[in-house]
């Protein structure tokens, strides 16, 4: 049997192990989370260093991308190269691939996704695949990564500017502690002040990215909206169908529950292959995909006929 | 030892408010940001400066600021650094030569407006 360990800056509450079958392999997929604690996590990589097979990071990003360019997170990077013996990584060679493939899967099995459709990406620099995919698609867009990251009213509506912005900010925002940039641990259990950045949610038919950002300032009422998001519990899905929202896309499936992040989509190809991550590269990865026949599950919360 | 002087450190203050002020998508960015930020310069006791933040207009006096939502305290070249583009907060933040107290989204906000004005 494979082993993935996935070591998440998240809150320990969503800690779970399930054990799965694919492609006639068993694996054992682990998450622990270490409540924001970037020594813990550490250490739990080390502990674990070349007694499982994969290491997913999760919780955090290794790496940000904007228009080609590509800006190192020092805390990120830290815990990647904790591991020495076993391969780590971060989501970021599949989720390209993997959230275009989703986006274009809607636009062509689903009615949720037209040109027409409002989109609000909480944050699209960890996301760029998907960010690129709405808008070659033609959606009307709105990129709230300093919306959701920094509190700043400021909705960029293009790739150039997020490219532009990215530019300025990134080279020095990825060497800050990575919890000044994202809710980690206590703080993804935390309700978001819900009145505040309401209209931006108001004004998209679909909210996709990050859930974490998601829910930092989800409004008590999302009637006739969808979420195009993964990691989110059972918990979480009842929440947003209380809320009123009409169906939840998650670009990972569901196992046990619940959908794992990409990092732990990742790390699981990872031990499946029994290559490296740098031996697998972008076309192994897609082939990967392509064999594991990964489709975007959907979820429809309001009942009546699916979408 | 820092050469450096108050005269110094409030040309860099005058500096730091025209390139805010003149930078018309930055204003916008915080037009709700109304924040009184003390500067402190650790070698320099007499030397007050409040920034006020309103509606994405920066000022600043000469003058303690009594309740600060931020205090930014370094040495005299450090702030003088940061306010004239010349160094970036971050790496003085890390090193702990610059400390900022109040809360964390202020605190990256404030990191944010000076990397949107110099960061290339």
């Amino acid at each position: 049997m494979k082993r993935v360990l996935g070591v998440s800056l998240g809150s320990s509450q969503r800690d779970h192990t399930v054990r799965v079958s694919m492609l006639g392999e068993e694996i054992e997929l682990s998450r622990k989370g270490t409540d924001g604690d970037l020594d813990r996590a550490e250490q739990l990589i080390r502990e674990h260093d070349g007694k499982v097979d994969a290491i997913g990071l999760g919780g955090i990003d290794v790496y940000f991308f904007a228009r080609g360019e590509r800006y190192v997170v020092r805390d990120g990077l830290r815990l990647m190269e904790a591991a020495r013996a076993t391969p780590a990584v971060d989501g970021s060679g599949i989720k390209d691939t993997l959230e275009r493939d989703a986006v274009q899967y809607l636009l062509h099995h689903t009615e949720l996704l037209k040109p027409t459709t409002r989109v609000l990406m909480v944050s699209a620099v960890d996301r760029f695949g998907m960010a690129e995919a709405f808008v070659e698609i033609g959606c009307p867009i709105v990129f709230g990564d300093l919306i959701f990251s920094a509190g700043m009213p400021y909705p960029i509506t293009t790739l150039d500017e997020l490219a532009d912005i990215a530019r300025r900010i990134l080279p020095e925002m990825a060497k800050m502690p990575f919890t000044m940039l994202y809710p980690t641990g206590k703080e993804q259990e935390k309700e978001g002040a819900t009145e505040r950045f309401q209209e931006y949610y108001e004004a998209a038919d679909v909210i996709a990215g990050d859930w974490h950002f998601i829910r930092k300032y989800l409004p008590p009422r999302v009637d006739g909206k969808w979420f195009l998001t993964n990691t989110t519990t059972s918990k979480d899905i009842a929440e947003l169908r209380q809320r009123g929202a009409t169906h939840v896309v998650t670009t990972t499936p569901e196992m046990a529950g619940r959908s794992f992040g990409t990092n732990v989509i990742e790390a699981m190809i990872v031990a499946l292959s029994g290559q490296r991550p740098e031996e697998l590269g972008h076309e192994g990865y897609a082939e990967w995909l392509r064999r594991l026949q990964l489709e975007p599950r959907i979820e429809n919360l309001q009942g009546g006929s699916a979408s | 030892m820092t050469h450096a002087t108050p005269e110094d450190l409030y040309a860099a203050l005058d500096h730091f408010r025209t390139k805010v002020n003149e930078n018309q998508r930055l204003r916008q960015m915080n037009r709700d940001w109304n924040r009184d930020i003390a500067v402190v310069a650790k070698d320099l006791p007499d030397v007050q400066a409040w920034i006020r933040m309103r509606a994405g207009e920066m000022d600043w006096e000469r003058q303690p600021c009594d309740d600060p939502h931020i205090v930014l305290t370094a040495p005299t070249d450090v702030l003088i650094g940061i306010f004239q583009g010349e160094r970036t907060p971050t790496e003085p933040y890390l090193d702990g030569s610059l400390t900022l107290r109040g809360s964390q989204e202020d605190v990256l906000r404030l990191d944010f407006v000076s990397l949107m004005i110099w960061g290339e």
